[in-house]
């Protein structure tokens, strides 16, 4: 009986024991407060080669406890962007941090004006996100500007229905810095006839920087026979402003045997983004469970194009869109080929 | 064979006293609903490294019972409680909001001491299900709870009387010892878990790594029919697993209405001299 006691009350003492960390609320203790949430839950130290301790070596001298709180955003702001990782936000009461260099070094490659005025000649049918059209020579053009807006299945069918007649279909999804997955997955059960492995998910196991999960398989299943998919030839038209949700979308259909990418690299993204605080109250989010694709690729840093074609200015002056026009001949010679 | 007899023997005994306890006596059961407020200390590392502090409402229903078999003795608790928090981090610029519902039943062996004095300790089984939602977080706003737990009881009850009024006084803890409870992986995001991987969420709990202790102190101020419990909950949570340390502690005010009454079968007669057994009165 008293040894069953001791161990009641050894493990109660231990349950008393759960520590949760404890940091000052001052402008040392708010940074070291970011760098340890960061460092027990980012999930890129190690592909991005980023030495994180050297970082607080470089960054945490410039904060005392006389460091004001603009002082410290500054500071914080230039600590985060050493992760080079467009998922990383300090959000505080005067401002929310963005790491832009992933497409800001780049050329943009986009101008919706230039696709609405030459080739859409500001008609086509809009319906949840979508814009759609039928250009000349039977070739179908979609875009889809952002995974956050939602699309119905009822709006697909009705997409897919109106573009039957084209031979070949041309997705614009340059510009689009992702949303949900969600909506990624019902876009693409369009493009499928069976069950198809989308990629494998992994998360952090623990604190350490290679501490991970087994890499789990999902997979997407086709749409309901009853509803109106495309199995003739794709062409996705891409950027470096593809990010997150939407170099998911590329990742998957870059492995359809009937998709062909044209454009620039894409901007990555491809960890799910998680989420936390320090104790001034300023929110983080970050990478927190990486996403590979079918082969266990990870495309944090973007995913390659099969044609690599920049948006010409000057031909844009004449109203020109090379990397659609690109798009456009690719995808009349695939209708002829398939 | 002789041990067998023996046993066929005892078994015929006990259920000859059951006979004579089923005729001899009547159990009241005691039923009290109450409501509980008061604080809430929230931390869930899986969401926030932060503690957050706010208010705490609750509704419970209590049911005992004197035990059929031996009502002298054993007496069960049917306790069911919900619960809701919110709560803000230290800078006041986040909430959590917490919703939980905790049912649990339990039997305990009782025996009476001198000044009106009664202890009483068994066992308990409980379930536990709850979310904490925090709603600042992008894919990792939600933590959920459940757990179903095989644990220890007990309670020191004192009935007297406070110039003419009739009172019951009860400390009542509850500790869960062993059971399964479910947590997430260190960073698992609900969206895996979505996905299909359920690999890890069951955890068997012991004490090391989920902790409950439920501190219930009530004073039952008998009106006649109708009694006023009064009373003071403290509830102490934690759990570590996987990395993810939790820990809620609650303080209440707990205020309810509690009676006593017997459901009689139509046609069945007690005899006058029953002996009335109640599970926490005297």
């Amino acid at each position: 009986m008293k040894r069953l006691l001791s161990i009641l009350l050894g493990a109660i003492a231990l349950a008393g024991c759960h520590s949760i960390d404890n940091w000052d609320n001052d402008a040392p203790g708010n940074f070291d407060a970011l760098w340890e949430v960061l460092d027990s839950h980012y999930c890129f130290f190690q592909e991005k080669g980023i030495d994180w301790d050297s970082v607080y070596s470089v960054y945490r001298p410039m904060v005392t406890p006389q460091t004001n709180v603009t002082e410290l955003y500054v500071i914080c702001t230039a600590m985060l962007d050493e992760l080079r990782d467009g998922h990383v936000n300090l959000t505080t009461p005067f401002a929310t941090s963005y790491y832009k260099n992933w497409w800001s070094d780049y050329p943009q490659n986009y101008d919706s004006r230039l696709v609405e005025e030459h080739y859409l000649h500001f008609g086509g049918l809009t319906r949840g996100g979508i814009t759609y059209a039928m250009l000349p020579d039977s070739i179908g053009y979609m875009r889809y500007g952002s995974f956050s807006y939602g699309v119905g299945e009822t709006t697909l069918d009705w997409a897919f229905a109106l573009l039957s007649p084209c031979k070949s279909l041309i997705i614009d999804i340059r510009d689009n810095g992702g949303g949900s997955l969600a909506d990624v997955e019902t876009f693409c059960r369009r493009f499928i006839k069976s069950r198809t492995l989308a990629g494998y998910i992994t998360h952090k196991s623990g604190s350490g920087h290679g501490d991970f999960s087994d890499p789990y398989p999902y997979y997407y299943d086709p749409i309901d026979p009853m509803r109106i998919g495309w199995d003739k030839s794709v062409v996705i038209l891409t950027n470096r402003s593809c990010f997150s949700a939407a170099n998911n979308f590329v990742s998957f259909m870059s492995a359809l045997p009937q998709v062909t990418l044209v454009g620039d690299r894409t901007g990555g993204g491809s960890g799910m983004p998680f989420s936390s605080e320090i104790p001034c109250g300023w929110a983080v989010r970050f990478s927190g469970s990486p996403i590979y694709d079918s082969v266990m690729h990870l495309t944090e840093n973007g995913i390659e194009p099969d044609i690599h074609v920049d948006l010409d200015p000057e031909a844009a002056l004449d109203g020109i869109d090379t990397m659609l026009e690109k798009a456009i001949e690719v995808a009349k010679e695939n209708a002829v080929n398939s | 064979m002789k041990t067998f007899k023996a046993l066929i023997i005892a078994v015929a005994l006990a259920a000859a006293n059951t006979a004579t306890a089923q005729q001899d006596t009547v159990r009241p059961v005691l039923s009290a609903y109450t409501f509980e407020a008061g604080s809430a200390h929230l931390c869930d590392t899986y969401l926030t490294p932060l503690r957050y502090s706010g208010w705490n409402l609750g509704l419970g229903y209590e049911r005992m019972q004197a035990m059929r078999f031996n009502p002298r003795r054993w007496v069960m608790r049917l306790d069911a409680r919900a619960d809701l928090s919110r709560s803000l981090n230290p800078a006041g610029n986040a909430e959590m909001w917490q919703i939980g519902l905790r049912p649990s039943w339990s039997m305990m062996w009782r025996t009476s001491l001198p000044h009106g004095f009664t202890i009483a300790a068994g066992g308990n089984v409980g379930a536990d299900i709850g979310v904490l939602y925090l709603m600042r977080n992008s894919n990792n706003p939600a933590s959920a709870r459940a757990s179903v737990t095989i644990g220890a009881t007990g309670m020191a009850v004192w009935n007297g009387r406070i110039g003419r009024l009739p009172v019951t006084l009860r400390y009542q803890p509850t500790i869960p010892l062993t059971g399964v409870f479910f947590s997430p992986d260190y960073d698992e995001l609900y969206y895996e878990i979505w996905l299909g991987n359920h690999k890890g969420l069951a955890h068997s709990a012991w004490p090391g790594n989920f902790f409950r202790l439920d501190n219930l102190l009530t004073a039952d101020l008998r009106f006649g029919a109708t009694t006023l419990r009064l009373g003071y909950r403290c509830e102490v949570f934690s759990t570590k697993t996987s990395g993810i340390v939790t820990r809620d502690i609650t303080h209440s005010f707990v205020i309810g209405i509690a009676t006593e009454w017997l459901s009689l079968r139509s046609g069945s007669s007690r005899t006058p001299d029953a002996a009335i057994i109640s599970s926490l009165y005297q």
